[in-house]
C-alpha cells in the first residue's frame, strides 16, 4: 500500500481545517465589510462567538425528542470527518484509503439530513420551512457537484481527491482543456449554494423570507448551537478545499520535508483566500434570489457541468 | 477419552445406516455435504408444516399464527444455512435435487448454483425478520380477525415464502413457472386479507391482472425455448438457445424482460405496486417490497446471462441499454412520486420502484460491458457486484422501514403521516430504527445504501470513460441522475421521518401511541444490524458475491476486484491494472465518525456543566399548537413546484367566509398530483378497451348460434394459420 500521505498527516490536516474554518468565515465577513465601506468585526470574531456559545446554557423546545440533543454532535462529527478527505498541505493518495469525493459529498449530505431532522423536531414553522427549502436546494446541487467531480475524474481515472489534485499537478489555466473551464464555471456557480451564501442563501439573517440554513438552526442554543456553527464553518472550508483540489495547481507530492509541508500549507491558504474573496465579491454585488429562481440559477451550473462531461467523453 | 478407533462407532441407539455413513464421511470431512442435500427437503418441510398449521385455526387462531410463523422462521433459518454453504463452498458449487415426477411429460428438479443461493440468502434474511415480527403484529393490528382470515394468512405466508425460495432454486422451466404462479396467488391472498374494504380489493385485482399479463409474457418466452429444446430443464433450454438467431434471441429476451419488469414494478409497469404493497400486512409488505421484487431481478439475470446469453461474444447492445435507461427512469420517477406521497407505506412502496431502478442500472451496465472489446472484464464485475449488493441492501433497509411503518400502523391505525407526529417520544425504539433505515436508504455513509451506490457510481464512471461517444455520455448522465435520486431520497425521508416521528402529535391516536411489543422490535433490530454490518464491513459480504458473479460472468469474482486490497478496503478497478483504483474504507470511516462523535460530545457537554431548561417553541407570540408544525404537504411543496412538469399538480382551495371576504371562517385545501404513466398510458388503454368492448357489445346479440359461428370461424382461422406456418 503506497501512498503519499500517512494517516497521521491526514488527521492533522483535518484538525487544521477545524481550527481554520472559523477564520475563513471571519475573513469573508471582513472582506465583505470593507467592500461595503464598513469597518466590520475583526477576523477573529467567529472564534469569540464560538467560545461564547460553548459556555452558555441551553434552552430546548419542550416538544423536542431525545434526538434533538444529539443532532449537533452528529452533524459536527460528520462534517469534520468530511474534512479528513480534503488534501491540505500535500497532495497524493493517502497511505490508508479513507474516502473519496463521493464519500465527502455523502458525509456533507448526512450532516444536512440530520440538520433538517433536527429542524423539524422543535415543531415550529421556521425550522420546517428552513428544512424544506434546504432539502429542495440540496438535491439540485448534489448531482451537479458530482458531475463536476466526474468531469475531472474521467481523465484522472480516480475519484480520490488527493490523487485528483496530484493528477492536476502544477498545470494551470494555459494547460486547461475546455472541459476544465466549464467545470470550473459550474463550480463557481455552485459555490454560493453549497456554502449557503448569497444569491442562494443569506447567512446573516434570521428573516423567514430569506433564510435556508439559518432557519434550521433557530431552535438550537448554547453549546449545541456552537457545534452547529462550527460545523457550518467546517462545511465551508471543506467545500472550498474541494474546489481547490479539483481545479487549482498543487506542488508535486515529492517535495517532502518541513519546507515542503510549509509551502503546501501556504499554497493552500492562498487558494482558500482567493475563493473566499470570490465569495465576498459575489455576496457584495448580488441580491438574494427568490427561492423559485434558484433552480434556474443552478440550471446554469448544470448546463456547464453537462457540457464539460460531454466534452470529456465525446 | 476417545481414541482414534472409537470414531465412527457412535452411540448404540443410532441406526446402523447413519453410523455407517458417519464413519465414511468422518476421515475427509466435506463441509456440509450431508446437511445441504437434505437442506432443501428441510426447507420444504418447514414451509409445508407452516401451511398445514393453518388447520390449527380450527381450534385457536392464535396457535395457528404462532406455529405458522415458527415454521416460517425455521424454513428461513434452513434457507440461510443452505445458501451460506453453497456460497462459501468454493467456485462452481451447485446442488441438484430431482423432485418427484408429478407430470408424465416433464422431470422436475431443483438446482442451486451461486446465483440461486445468493437470492435464497436475500429471501431468508428478510423472512427471518418477518417471521419474528409477524405474530405480534397480526395480534396487535387486527385483534378482531376471524379464524378463517388467520388461517388464510398463515397458509398464504408460508406458501409465499416457499414459492419464492423454490423459484430461485428451480432447475427447470415448469418448476419456475409453477412457483411463479404460486408466489403471485399467495401474495394476492395476503394483499386482500388485511382489511376488507373496496380499495384493497381493487388493489388486489389490479395486481392480479398485471401479474398475469407479465406471466403470459414469461410463458411465451419459456415455451418458445422448451419447444425448441424438447425438455423443460434449464440445461436443455440453454442448448436450445445456442442455436437461436439474433432476432429471436432478442425477442425472447424482451418478452422475458417485460414479464419480469411487471413483477419488479419498473416504470411504466409499476402502477400496481404502490397500491398492492401497502395493502398487505406490514411484514408481508416488507417481504413483497424487499424480496418479491428481487425474484424478478433474479429472473432477469438468469435469462440475460445464463439461459439466453450467446455462447461467446457480448450480449446484443439493445438489451443492456434498455435495462440501463429503464432503470434510470424508474429510479428518478420512483423517488419523485414517493416525495409527494403522504401515506407512509405507499411512500415506501414508491421507493421500491426507485431502488429497483438503481439495481437495474447496475444490471444494465454489466450487460453492456460484459465481454466488450477494450473494456476490462473487471468493470462488468464491479457493475454486477453493485447491483447484487444493492439487492441485499435494499432488502435489509426496505424491510426495516416497512416493519417500522407497521409498528406505527398497529399502534395508531393511521397511515397518513399528516395525522401522526411526535411519535419519537412515545415509540423511541421504532423511531430510532426507522431513522437508521432512512439514513441507509438515502445512500448516506456510513450505512449500507452508500456502499452499493458508491460501487454503482464507480462502475458508471469506469464505463463512461471506456465507452466512447454519445453512449458514454448516456452512462455518465445516468450517474448524474443517480446522484439526483440520492438527494431526493434524503429529502423524502427527512419529510417522512420528521413529520411522522417529530414535532407534536396531531391526532389523539398519535398522542396515545405506545411502544411496539418486544418481538416486533426484535424483528426490526435484526434488519438494522444487517444494515450496519453491510455498511461498516461490506468487504466480508462481498465474499458471498464471489459465487454468483464468477458463475454469471465467467470472469473475475467480486472479491478479486472490489476487495482486492483486503476486506476493509473497497476499491473499483477503474484502471486496467487495478492498483491505483479509487479506494475507500467504510470501516475506517465508521471508526473515525465514532471517534469524532465522542470528541464532539465532549465539546458539547464536557467543557462546562451548563444549565439546560425546556421552554415552549417560539411561535411569534401565539400559543404553540400542532397547527404550527410543518406539514408533509408544505415540506414537499417547493419540490412539487420545481418538478411541476412531471407532477401536473392540481389544487383546489375553497374559502368559507362570513359574508365578507375579509373574515375567513374555514379554508378547504385539496391537492393531488398525477402519475404520468397512469394518465398517459393506462387511462388511454382503458378508454380504448372500453370503446372496443362497446363495439363488440353491438355484435353480441345473445343468440347461441351466433356465438357458435364465432367459435367455428376462429377455429378455422387458427387451423389455417397453423397450416401456413408448418407447411
Amino acid at each position: 500500500m503506497t501512498g503519499d500521505r500517512p494517516l497521521v498527516l491526514v488527521l492533522l490536516e483535518m484538525a487544521l481545517l477545524v481550527l481554520l474554518g472559523p477564520l475563513v468565515t471571519g475573513a469573508i465577513q471582513k472582506m465583505k465589510a470593507r467592500l461595503q465601506c464598513r469597518q466590520g468585526a475583526g477576523v477573529l470574531q467567529p472564534y469569540r462567538d464560538l467560545i461564547k456559545l460553548l459556555r452558555k446554557g441551553t434552552v430546548q423546545a419542550d416538544t423536542a425528542s431525545g434526538f434533538f440533543r444529539s443532532i449537533p454532535v452528529l452533524v459536527l462529527a460528520a462534517t469534520v470527518a468530511a474534512g479528513a478527505l480534503v488534501p491540505v498541505v500535500r497532495v497524493g493518495p493517502p497511505a490508508f484509503p479513507l474516502g473519496d469525493a463521493l464519500m465527502l459529498l455523502g458525509l456533507l449530505a448526512l450532516a444536512r439530513f440530520l440538520t433538517a431532522i433536527g429542524a423539524l423536531d422543535a415543531g415550529g414553522a421556521f425550522g420546517g420551512m428552513g428544512a424544506s427549502r434546504e432539502m429542495t436546494i440540496a438535491p439540485l446541487v448534489e448531482p451537479v457537484l458530482m458531475m463536476v467531480v466526474f468531469s475531472t475524474a474521467l481523465t484522472a481515472g480516480t475519484t480520490e481527491l488527493g490523487a485528483l489534485a496530484a493528477h492536476r499537478g502544477t498545470s494551470w489555466i494555459v494547460a486547461w482543456h475546455a472541459a476544465d473551464f466549464l467545470g470550473f464555471a459550474a463550480m463557481l456557480v455552485l459555490l454560493p449554494a453549497e456554502t449557503g451564501r448569497i444569491p442562494v442563501d443569506n447567512p446573516d439573517t434570521h428573516l423567514e423570507l430569506t433564510m435556508l440554513h439559518e432557519g434550521m438552526l433557530i431552535e438550537h442554543s448554547g453549546p449545541g448551537l456552537g457545534c452547529m456553527m462550527l460545523a457550518t464553518h467546517m462545511r465551508q472550508i471543506v467545500t472550498l478545499g474541494l474546489v481547490a483540489a479539483l481545479f487549482f495547481p498543487a506542488l508535486p507530492a515529492d517535495s517532502a520535508g518541513a519546507t515542503g509541508l510549509l509551502l503546501g500549507a501556504g499554497a493552500f491558504a492562498v487558494k482558500i483566500l482567493v475563493l473566499a474573496l470570490y465569495l465576498a465579491l459575489v455576496e457584495s454585488s448580488y441580491a438574494k434570489l427568490r427561492l423559485f429562481r434558484v433552480p434556474q440559477y443552478l440550471g446554469v451550473g448544470f448546463a456547464c457541468a453537462l457540457t464539460a462531461l460531454a466534452l470529456r467523453i465525446l | 477419552m476417545y481414541d482414534g478407533r472409537a470414531v465412527g462407532v457412535g452411540p448404540r441407539w443410532l441406526p446402523v445406516a447413519l453410523t455407517a455413513r458417519r464413519s465414511e464421511v468422518w476421515p475427509r470431512p466435506k463441509r456440509g455435504n450431508v446437511g445441504v442435500d437434505s437442506g432443501l427437503s428441510l426447507i420444504a418441510a418447514c414451509y409445508g408444516v407452516g401451511m398445514l398449521s393453518s388447520l390449527l385455526a380450527r381450534w385457536s387462531g392464535r396457535l395457528a399464527i404462532g406455529v405458522g410463523h415458527l415454521a416460517a422462521l425455521a424454513g428461513a433459518a434452513a434457507g440461510l444455512g443452505v445458501s451460506l454453504v453453497i456460497l462459501l463452498g468454493g467456485p462452481g458449487r451447485t446442488l441438484t435435487q430431482p423432485l418427484p415426477i408429478l407430470f408424465p411429460f416433464a422431470r422436475l428438479s431443483l438446482s442451486v448454483d451461486g446465483l440461486s443461493a445468493y437470492f435464497l440468502l436475500v429471501i431468508s434474511l428478510v423472512a427471518v425478520a418477518a417471521a419474528i415480527y409477524g405474530p405480534a403484529y397480526l395480534r396487535a393490528h387486527s385483534p378482531e380477525a376471524g379464524r378463517a382470515r388467520q388461517a388464510a394468512q398463515v397458509f398464504a405466508l408460508n406458501m409465499f415464502l416457499g414459492c419464492m425460495t423454490f423459484l430461485c432454486c428451480a432447475g427447470d422451466a415448469l418448476t419456475f413457472l409453477l412457483c411463479w404462479e404460486g408466489m403471485t396467488l399467495s401474495s394476492y391472498v395476503l394483499v386482500v386479507s388485511d382489511d376488507r374494504d373496496g380499495e384493497n380489493a381493487r388493489a388486489g385485482l389490479l395486481y392480479m391482472v398485471m401479474a398475469h399479463g407479465g406471466t403470459a409474457l414469461l410463458l411465451v418466452a419459456f415455451l418458445a425455448l422448451t419447444e425448441r429444446g424438447g425438455a423443460f430443464d434449464f440445461a436443455a433450454l440453454r442448448a436450445a438457445a445456442d442455436h437461436l438467431d439474433s432476432t429471436t434471441r432478442t425477442t425472447l429476451f424482451f418478452l422475458a424482460l417485460g414479464g419480469f419488469a411487471t413483477k419488479a414494478g419498473v416504470v411504466p409497469l409499476h402502477v400496481w405496486l404502490p397500491r398492492a404493497h401497502p395493502a398487505a400486512p406490514s411484514h408481508v409488505s416488507a417481504l413483497m417490497s424487499g424480496v418479491m421484487l428481487k425474484v424478478a431481478i433474479y429472473g432477469i439475470l438468469r435469462f440475460a446471462f445464463d439461459l439466453l446469453a450467446p455462447v461467446d461474444g457480448p450480449l446484443p447492445p439493445s438489451w443492456g441499454w434498455t435495462v440501463l435507461v429503464v432503470g434510470t427512469i424508474s429510479a428518478v420517477l420512483g423517488v419523485l412520486y414517493a416525495l409527494q406521497q403522504h401515506d407512509l407505506k405507499r411512500l415506501l412502496a414508491f421507493h421500491s420502484v426507485e431502488n429497483i431502478g438503481i439495481i437495474l442500472i447496475g444490471v444494465g451496465l454489466a450487460m453492456i460491458l460484459w465481454r466488450q472489446d477494450g473494456v476490462s472484464g473487471a468493470l462488468a464485475t464491479v457493475a454486477l457486484t453493485a447491483a447484487l449488493l444493492h439487492t441485499v441492501n435494499h432488502a435489509a433497509f426496505k424491510g426495516l422501514l416497512f416493519l417500522g411503518a407497521g409498528s406505527v400502523l398497529c399502534r395508531t391505525h393511521i397511515r397518513n403521516i399528516e395525522e401522526l407526529g411526535g411519535l419519537a417520544r412515545r415509540m423511541p425504539w421504532t423511531a430510532g430504527l426507522f431513522l437508521l433505515g432512512a439514513v441507509a436508504i438515502s445512500a448516506l455513509p456510513p450505512l449500507n445504501g452508500f456502499v452499493s451506490e458508491w460501487l454503482t457510481f464507480q462502475a458508471l464512471l469506469g464505463g463512461g470513460s471506456r465507452v466512447h461517444g454519445p453512449a458514454g455520455l448516456v452512462i455518465v448522465f445516468s450517474a448524474a441522475m443517480l446522484a439526483l435520486t440520492g438527494g431526493l431520497a434524503a429529502a423524502c425521508f427527512a419529510k417522512a421521518f420528521g413529520v411522522t416521528f417529530l414535532g407534536r402529535p396531531r391526532t389523539a391516536q398519535a398522542e396515545h401511541a405506545t411502544e411496539a411489543p418486544p418481538s416486533m422490535i426484535a424483528g426490526m433490530v435484526w434488519l438494522a444490524l444487517l444494515c450496519v454490518a453491510l455498511g461498516v464491513a461490506p468487504g466480508y459480504a462481498i465474499r458471498l458475491l464471489d459465487a454468483p458473479t464468477a458463475m454469471l460472468l465467467h470472469g473475475p469474482a467480486a472479491s478479486a476486484v472490489v476487495t482486492a486490497r483486503g476486506p476493509l478496503v473497497l476499491s473499483a478497478a477503474l484502471t486496467p491494472s487495478g492498483t491505483d483504483a479509487t479506494a475507500i474504507s467504510m470501516t475506517m470511516m465508521a471508526a473515525l465518525l465514532i471517534a469524532l462523535t465522542a470528541m464532539a460530545w465532549i465539546l458539547r457537554h464536557g467543557l462546562r456543566r451548563s444549565p439546560a431548561r425546556a421552554a415552549p417553541t417560539w411561535t411569534c407570540g401565539m400559543s404553540p399548537t400542532t397547527r404550527f408544525d410543518y406539514t408533509a404537504t408544505a415540506f414537499a411543496k417547493p419540490l412539487r413546484l420545481v418538478f411541476a412538469a412531471l407532477y401536473h399538480p392540481r389544487r383546489e382551495v375553497t374559502r368559507e367566509t362570513a359574508g365578507t371576504p375579509y373574515v375567513v371562517q374555514r379554508i378547504h385545501y385539496a391537492g393531488e398530483i398525477v402519475d404520468l404513466a397512469e394518465t398517459q398510458i393506462y387511462h388511454r388503454v382503458e378508454r380504448e378497451i372500453s370503446a372496443l368492448s362497446r363495439t363488440i357489445r353491438a355484435r353480441s346479440t345473445g343468440r347461441i348460434y351466433g356465438y357458435i359461428g364465432f367459435v367455428l370461424g376462429t377455429l378455422i382461422v387458427a387451423l389455417l394459420l397453423i397450416g401456413v406456418i408448418y407447411r
